[in-house]
């Protein structure tokens, strides 16, 4: 039986370096600049590559990265899985030509959460270790073959958070327990702090269905902050707002300690409805009473 | 009647319990555009004013498109609307006009204060003042 621990555990080789974010962000957004069914493989010589599938990264490996998936999928349960066990089904693999991950699940040795958690540490390791390499994609090699199960494959937001959250896991994790509770149908969100070494914000959570560009999302959030910071040289309380744009679309952000939240609503139903759930937590939590009486028509 | 739109909400039946003042002002400058405001009702909504600046022309109209593009909304009106701010002590709203670009109603009323009551004194005045 084994038992994942999400993001309880940093990633001991990612290189540490203040324009990481920076260098993450420029890999990331060319990412997002490909068409949107782009398929096939961005390769980075012999230092690396990424596996795309309809814009999501399913596979990235970086030859200076130490972690293996085997090891990560091995530590992060609770006995560690025998080694025997998982290295007899890497063999097997490498032979038929099949995927490690999935055959793990097939087995029993791991669970489909607990694949994913790994696919996505050992991606984000691999990505932050060839934009800190600071080399840029050679090529991309679109391909028809498809195959990869969505459910182990990220968006470029989603690795923007994971390798964001790495700062503070549990607070990242506390964001992302908030947003899960908190976003409602038709809406999307990410949570953020601010950082000197993002200059600006530094996303650290995001929910699944956030699939923006990167760099749509970060000048959001910067906004977002530039709001906040606004909003307190004439009411340092405020801890909730709401703009409107093209017709019927919403942004709906708020505060809470040093994290923020930016949600985007495809409706005003949904922004109200975001806004009466923010309510419910502002009354048991206390952190939004201004929340609490926020309920006016659109 | 952009005089008018400076004083306090009092005269509709029941805007005095909201205690609302709001008037136009500058996305541009920041600046409040009606000069006979009582200190009052400046000292309320100078602040507010001040930022239209710096939240009206910042983000950038593109990114804005592209979200609504994912929200599967219409590109083209890529400019905030209305603007709330809420905080324990009061609610803040920025409404710009629609018949009047660079300018903008600000508006502030203490936190009691119902939501949906002073969002509907606003868009009268609103309507008021484009009619004009």
């Amino acid at each position: 039986m084994s038992v994942e621990r999400e993001s309880s555990r940093v990633l001991p080789s990612i290189p540490a370096s203040p324009g990481l974010i920076a260098s993450v962000l420029r890999l990331l957004a060319f990412i997002d600049d490909l068409p949107s069914g782009a398929t096939g493989m961005l390769k980075f010589g012999e230092s690396g590559l990424i596996l795309l599938e309809s814009r999501k990264i399913c596979w990235a490996v970086a030859r200076s990265m130490r972690l293996r998936l085997t090891d990560i999928l091995r530590n992060q349960s609770t006995p560690p899985l025998p080694r025997e066990a998982v290295e007899e089904i890497y063999r097997r693999c490498k032979i038929d030509g099949k995927p490690i991950g999935e055959a793990l699940v097939m087995s029993g040795l791991v669970t489909e959460a607990g694949l994913r958690v790994a696919l996505f540490k050992h991606n984000g390791e691999a990505i932050a270790h060839l934009a800190g390499s600071g080399m840029v994609p050679e090529a991309f090699v679109s391909h028809t073959r498809t195959g990869y199960d969505p459910k182990f494959s990220f968006s470029p937001c989603e690795v923007l958070a994971m390798l964001g959250s790495l700062d503070d896991p549990a607070r990242a994790l506390a964001a992302q327990i908030e947003l899960g509770h908190t976003l409602v149908p038709d809406s999307f969100g990410a949570a953020f702090v601010r950082c000197d070494a993002a200059a600006g914000a530094l996303v650290i959570a995001v929910d699944r269905a956030c699939d923006l560009p990167v760099g749509d999302l970060v000048e959001v959030c910067n906004w977002t902050a530039s709001l906040f910071d606004v909003a307190h040289t004439f009411d340092p309380e405020a801890a909730l707002a709401r703009a409107t744009w093209g017709g019927h679309l919403a942004l709906v952000t708020w505060r809470s300690k040093d994290v923020a939240y930016v949600s985007l609503c495809a409706s005003r139903a949904a922004a109200a409805r975001l806004v009466s759930r923010l309510e419910t937590t502002a009354k048991s939590s206390g952190v939004i009473a201004a929340a609490a009486r926020y309920g006016g028509p659109a | 009647m952009i005089r008018a739109l400076g004083q306090p909400l009092g005269d509709a039946a029941g805007a005095n319990s909201l205690d609302l003042v709001c008037a136009p002002a500058s996305l541009r400058t920041g600046a409040l555009l009606d000069e006979a405001l009582s200190e009052r009702v400046r000292a309320r909504l100078e602040g507010l004013a001040a930022t239209l600046p710096d939240l009206f022309g910042t983000l950038d109209p593109t990114c804005l498109d592209r979200i609504a593009e994912r929200l599967g909304g219409e590109p083209g009106d890529a400019t905030f609307g209305e603007i709330l701010l809420l905080s324990d002590k009061s609610l803040h709203v920025i409404q710009p006009l629609p018949g009047q670009p660079g300018v903008a109603l600000v508006a502030e009323c203490p936190a009691t204060s119902s939501i949906g009551l002073v969002l509907s004194a606003i868009r009268a005045r609103v309507v008021e003042l484009e009619a004009v």
